[in-house]
């Protein structure tokens, strides 16, 4: 009994071993850039961090990311002036784009169909209107140069609060023991991404008390309160009519919002339109994050519109037509 | 409790340390912690189940010294036989077939033209391994009524005999002249089973995470929609769902056999590699042994077998395996695929062809087979292929439109997997797989049967490796036959 234990043991942590090995050979695992909170309190990454970002077990989706001087995946770093014409795109995730090589980004793309313009990604995983707005805000110097200010909105998942906070207590999370154990453990963080560990994490939550939330279900009240956080950053944080437009999904933005935006002139540039007619698929297989071609047709959707408004130099107060798509 | 759950996994080690450490002194003690443990395991789908096992074992238990205490007097021991049938049949009948006879009634009449309302349909749940169990129990009276048993007086051991959890929910059925015997010794732990036994469940595991797990997103995207493929697409189905269906009892019974062992205990093999088998017969021989080995003794032999005429014998096996389809399911699609068989079987029999491959191997003298052997290989995966149209279709409407299509839209169109991925590391990961059991065909319970301690490691490194390469979070794991 004892041989058997011991050995079984020992054949247990040898091909563990063996398997971190052809994780980091075959580079099965992600990468994940360290986080932290700046002085002006502003969430991203750590700057000057390379490295590869994978989706997918059989290392289906990987990608090359670069963390710039300013902590934002891009190809560019942030320099701008008066004597060029540039463009913020702020948002999550889908704009970090840690799915796609760095050089071939939203960015890029629009780069390559806009003369004499350059891109800035302030992407970040995790932003929502609150981080974006008191990006801005945080960073007001930068941004008065900027010409253009494209924000992406997730309506659904980025309204959420009116204020902004930073969120210190997940940076310390992150730079925790165990989450640093996970990300140094390649065959951990391996397993970790393709949600073999879920069933445990399943396990080790059962029994425990459901999140008391007090968000309504009521859609209506849902979009009221939305509203307001949005009405509620831009007292705070103010938002420049003139050069800020939003980038949103009509099929997943309340009606109501859209008519707020009309009323009050808020430019926005709607890519519903696009993906519906898309005849190949816009989003990754493993994720919802959008892929080459979900990324070529949002930014055509940017460069048709900054085209045309650079082209008729559009007043910031003229009046937006109802449902169309900037 | 699944075999493929985090719950199991913890489980077994616990178990497994209780029963060597802490139970492991008299027989006895061994035997009531298994059957807290099965128990606990059984219960851990629904706790209503343990009410029906017990009671199947209280029923045979006491039959059994009845058969026995009778056997001087035919008709009694008869009598009481019949008693143990009729009330697992019942039970069977009762939770597995009560609304297919009903629904099966209703259609008839509908069909003449009276219209009846179905208003006797019961809504009540399939006790899971509910087939398995009773099969177990029922072997017991038997053995006991043609005396090749005497019934044990130890209801500690009988009742550990039936719950035995390793084999409980989905086989191999066992004999109680085979699993009783051991539970009613001592077992003491052996360190080469044991290993043996880890060995078995590690490739147990490979085979239903990667090989059925992965296979069933295509295999029940082309079922559910296969009026808008074509027949190529028809055809990649039904060959994937053969290989789906095979990693995933298979596995089971891998890890079913290789748990037992960890228990001390050897349980009979169920798969013998039956993909390679050369005629239908072999196949029999060689897929879902434990099942065919009962129907043989306790249905084709006490009808006659082969011994009686050619005509009875054709008789018998059509019976055997009409009889097995619907054990299969509550559902006209497995007594047609019973049927299939038993048309498939039945040439093979008349020419004597039937017990010519039993005790060899394709392959069997030369690392390959002879051109004459892969052509037969194929013939009979293509046969069985066919047939599992009805086994994996909803309705005979389904099943019939499914080759409908395949005769009449003889088409190629490339398949697109339902989630995007790409299909040439399924076809990959099959040719592989295939190949490396060629290789260990002649030993179903040693997958690992290399001599070098390298190649060994290497090849346990791997299949973790697959697993994880292959591991789908969405897909639901619960194991095909639980349904029978």
């Amino acid at each position: 009994m004892k041989k058997f234990l011991l050995r079984t043991v020992m054949y247990v942590f040898l091909v563990l071993l063996a398997l971190e090995v052809l994780v980091r050979v075959f580079h099965l695992y992600t990468e994940d850039p360290p986080r932290f909170i700046d002085d002006l309190g502003v969430e991203k990454r750590v700057p000057g961090h390379n490295g590869y970002a994978v989706t997918g077990n059989r290392n289906q989706n990987f990608s090359e990311f670069k963390i710039n001087v300013s902590g934002f995946n891009s190809y560019r770093e942030f320099t701008p002036s008066k004597s060029k014409y540039e463009i913020a795109l702020i948002g999550d995730s889908f704009i970090e784009g840690f799915h796609q090589d760095y050089y071939n980004s939203i960015g890029k793309k629009i780069e390559q169909k806009l003369d004499s313009v350059e891109i800035y990604e302030y992407g970040y995983a995790g932003y929502d209107l609150a981080n974006q707005m008191h990006l801005i805000n945080a960073y007001k110097k930068e941004f008065d140069l900027i010409d253009e200010i494209i924000i992406y909105l997730n309506y659904e998942g980025d309204l959420g609060r009116g204020e902004y906070e930073p969120n210190h207590g997940r940076i310390a999370m992150l730079s925790s023991t165990v989450f640093k154990i996970r990300d140094n453990i390649k065959l951990l963080a391996y397993g970790s991404k393709i949600g073999v560990l879920e069933p445990i994490k399943k396990l080790l939550s059962r029994g425990g008390f459901e999140n008391n939330t007090n968000i309504s279900s009521d859609a209506l009240n849902l979009d009221e309160q939305y509203l307001e956080n949005f009405k509620s950053l831009g007292r705070l944080y103010g938002f420049d009519k003139c050069k800020t437009t939003i980038l949103l999904d009509s099929r997943k933005t309340s009606k109501s919002f859209l008519e707020y935006c009309q009323e009050n002139t808020i430019h926005y540039i709607d890519f519903a339109k696009k993906f519906e007619n898309a005849n190949e698929p816009v989003t990754l297989i493993y994720d919802r994050h959008w892929n080459n071609h979900g990324r070529t047709l949002i930014a055509e959707c940017i460069a048709d519109f900054i085209a045309n408004r650079k082209n008729t130099a559009q007043n910031c107060n003229q009046e937006v037509p109802q449902g169309q798509t900037r | 409790m699944l075999f493929n759950s985090i719950e199991f996994l913890l489980f077994l080690p616990l178990v497994f340390a209780l029963y060597w450490f802490v139970f492991k002194k008299k027989v006895a003690v061994q035997n009531v912690f298994l059957i807290l443990a099965s128990y606990l395991f059984y219960g851990w789908w629904d706790w209503r189940f343990l009410l029906l096992i017990f009671l199947s074992t209280v029923v045979d238990f006491f039959v059994g010294q009845k058969i026995y205490q009778n056997l001087g007097i035919k008709r009694k021991a008869r009598y009481w036989l019949w008693v143990s049938m009729a009330f697992n049949i019942g039970m069977l009948g009762f939770f597995k077939y009560s609304n297919f006879f009903v629904d099966s009634f209703v259609d008839m009449f509908s069909s003449l033209g009276y219209e009846i309302q179905s208003t006797w349909t019961l809504k009540v749940i399939l006790p899971v391994g509910i087939s398995f169990y009773t099969f177990q129990t029922m072997s017991y009276s038997f053995d006991i009524y043609y005396k090749k048993l005497t019934p044990t007086k130890n209801f500690i051991a009988f009742t550990a005999f039936v719950s035995f959890f390793p084999q409980l929910v989905a086989g191999p059925i066992e004999r109680a002249s085979n699993l009783l015997s051991q539970i009613m010794d001592k077992r003491s732990f052996k360190y080469e089973q044991a290993v043996g036994g880890i060995k078995l469940i590690l490739w147990g595991l490979f085979k239903k995470m990667v090989i059925a797990d992965s296979l069933a997103p295509i295999v029940d995207d082309i079922f559910a929609n296969y009026s808008t493929y074509p027949a190529s697409v028809l055809i990649l189905g039904v060959c994937l769902f053969s290989f789906q269906v095979y990693g995933d009892f298979s596995g089971y019974s891998d890890i079913a056999i290789g748990t037992a062992k960890l228990f001390g205990i050897e349980l009979m093999s169920n798969f013998k590699f039956p993909n390679f088998s050369r005629n239908v017969a072999e196949y029999w021989q060689r897929w879902h042994v434990s099942l065919s080995t009962w129907f043989r003794h306790y249905l084709y032999i006490p009808m006659g077998g082969s011994r009686a005429s050619k005509a009875k014998s054709v008789r018998n096996i059509i019976v055997i395996f009409l009889v097995s389809g619907f054990w299969h399911g509550a559902n006209w699609t497995f007594i047609f695929w019973g049927g299939l068989h038993a048309l498939f079987y039945i040439p093979v029999f008349l020419m004597g062809r039937n017990r010519m491959y039993a005790g060899n191997v394709v392959g069997e003298k030369s690392l390959f087979p002879t051109p004459v052997e892969i052509l037969q290989v194929l013939l009979t995966f293509a046969l069985v292929t066919f047939s599992r149209i009805f086994f994996r279709s909803p309705t005979l409407t389904d099943s019939f439109q499914y080759m409908n299509r395949i005769a009449t839209d003889f088409s190629y169109e490339p398949y697109v997997h339902p989630m995007g991925y790409r299909m040439v590391d399924f076809y990959i990961l099959l040719a592989l797989f295939v190949i490396y059991e060629y290789l260990i065909r002649k030993d179903e319970r040693n997958p690992f049967k290399f001599k070098s301690k390298v190649v060994r490691f290497l090849l346990y490194s791997i299949i973790v490796l697959t697993m994880l390469l292959f591991y789908d979070d969405g897909v639901n794991r619960s194991f095909i036959y639980f349904q029978f």
